[in-house]
């Protein structure tokens, strides 16, 4: 067994060399793949992050009736301080609220003309900063509860245009991940086609001297594994220094965007690109050993 | 040994290469197969090997029916077995001692053993000197013999050889010659099909004769004459 394993092991390194073009453009055909795959889940997890720090950052408006007591509104806030949520809630009273208008409005002599110095329409607030560790729905649902909460508002906007686009990219990685490994695999079949006919004459001898079938496939299959497993780091490599590069012009192009993906996260893309190379290797290979008994004398 | 029972077989062009031919080998046999091109020779030696099957009859080997055996089983038939054909069939890119070893790597033979066992059947060849060798340093003969060091490497119980002389002179011819007589007496079965009548005259084996898929002669100690 370890006399077979380390033949195949053998015979599997040899051929690699002997058939330098073909391994070249196996291994350059999986690493351009999973670098294009690379790259689509890549900005996927990005935008994700992106979606998520929009999330803890949020600051939550509570718009209350506009003639709730002000004992109602401090009870209010002392009740939100308590959930887990919330890291701090800020009451902004009407007039406080007017002050700040007139202050930031450039239509500010409209706006007087408009108000009386006595009727103020604005309702109290309740500011609400989140706490890091906790996503923004449960916490709306248990607001969209409260009474006299009446409306709640958190750039919805921005968010949901986050949320489509991240969305969107999962899907574009789907479709991508599926077109570009069965070009890819198609691309892995031929070149191990192409392989086994230059080696037919030796198949051929295998098999006339007793070799199972599964004898002849090894040492492909190990070429398989080695192509993905070289294709794969390739692309891994690539992929994390182009990363660095377009986060850092990112980091100066859009200020607001600086968000990394964590080493923990490469790591575990890099994981999933060196599993999608093996498997690409050896399930071409596979797939192009599967009419062994096709070779015969005859074929010859 | 080897038996064939009305065996017919007609190739997917219409062409009938054998028909209706019944023949019994037994353990230790040298049975010589004559006839002329496109008699069905190569068709005879493929089906003993499954690398034909016939559209009738049976072919049994060592009591076994391998008309019915699974496609899977067929290695394991082919180990008992040493096939030497014409054109050497040779691995350019390995050495004639690594050509020697295919047959016994393919049984998972350890490290140790393959060494002492090429050895032994390069010896028995008279080429443990060429070991080295690749087989384009190697002349015609010289690669026929590497062929049935091959061959030999496993202890077959039955040698299958199409036209092991077919491309070489006759004193390199009558060496070949000597070897396969020399194994045969060490008790393998040996069926070989030729067209080389000073040979097939000169040792006065079994002669079966096939004309048009049919067995028009077998003689024990025949000639090559089959008109």
């Amino acid at each position: 067994m370890l006399s077979s394993l380390s033949f195949f092991f053998t015979e599997a390194v040899t051929n690699c060399r002997r058939a330098g073009m073909m391994t070249f453009v196996t291994v350059s055909t999986i690493a351009v793949t999973l670098l294009l795959m690379g790259t689509f889940l890549l900005a996927a997890v990005t935008t994700e992050g992106f979606l998520h720090r929009l999330q803890q950052e949020a600051l939550v408006t509570a718009f209350l009736s506009p003639a709730t007591p002000r004992d109602q509104v401090n009870a209010l806030k002392l009740r939100l301080t308590q959930l887990d949520e919330v890291e701090q809630a800020e009451i902004v009273w009407p007039e406080a609220a007017m002050q700040e208008l007139f202050t930031d409005s450039s239509d500010r002599e409209l706006l007087q003309l408009g108000l009386g110095s006595e009727s103020n329409p604005l309702p109290p607030t309740i500011r609400i900063k989140m706490r890091g560790s906790h996503d923004l729905q449960p916490l709306l649902a248990k607001l969209k509860g409260l009474s006299p909460i009446e409306s709640v508002s958190y750039g919805e906007e921005a968010y949901r245009q986050f949320q489509g686009l991240s969305e969107l990219l999962w899907l574009g990685s789907l479709l991508v991940i599926i077109l570009l490994g069965l070009a890819s695999l198609f691309i892995v079949y031929n070149t191990v086609r192409l392989t086994l006919y230059m080696r037919r004459e030796e198949i051929i001898i295998m098999k006339l001297v007793g070799a199972t079938n599964w004898f002849i496939r090894w040492p492909f299959v190990i070429e398989g594994f080695i192509q993905g497993i070289a294709g794969s780091l390739l692309a891994a490599v690539l992929l994390m220094l182009s990363y660095k590069f377009i986060l850092a012009r990112l980091a100066v192009l859009v200020p607001f965007f600086a968000i990394q993906v964590g080493f923990a996260h490469l790591l575990k893309l890099s994981v999933k690109l060196l599993m999608m190379g093996v498997v690409l290797g050896i399930s071409g290979s596979l797939l192009s050993l599967r009419d062994l008994n096709s070779f015969s004398r005859e074929s010859s | 040994m080897i038996e064939l029972q009305n065996v017919t077989k007609i190739y997917p062009n219409g062409v009938r290469a054998l028909n209706n031919v019944s023949l019994s080998v037994p353990r230790g046999d040298f049975v010589f197969l004559v006839g002329p091109s496109g008699a069905g020779k190569s068709t005879f030696l493929r089906l003993l090997f499954r690398e034909e099957l016939p559209t009738e009859g049976h072919v049994l080997v060592d009591g076994k029916d391998i008309t019915e055996m699974s496609d899977s089983r067929v290695p394991f038939l082919r180990r008992n077995m040493g096939i030497v054909l014409q054109d050497f069939q040779l691995l350019q890119r390995r050495t004639v001692s690594e050509n020697v070893a295919f047959g016994l790597r393919v049984l998972g033979t350890p490290d140790n053993v393959i060494q002492a066992r090429v050895q032994e059947a390069l010896e028995q060849v008279g080429l443990s000197h060429k070991r080295r060798m690749f087989p384009d340093e190697l002349s015609g003969g010289e690669q026929q013999r590497v062929c049935i060091a091959r061959a030999l490497v496993n202890n077959p119980l039955i040698l299958i050889t199409d036209e092991p002389t077919g491309n070489l002179d006759p004193m390199i011819s009558f060496e070949i010659m000597q070897l396969f007589l020399e194994i045969n007496t060490r008790g393998t079965t040996i069926i070989m099909a030729t067209h080389n009548h000073n040979l097939v005259n000169k040792l006065r084996k079994r002669v079966v004769a096939l004309v048009e898929g049919r067995i028009i002669k077998d003689e024990p100690g025949g000639t090559y004459a089959y008109e």
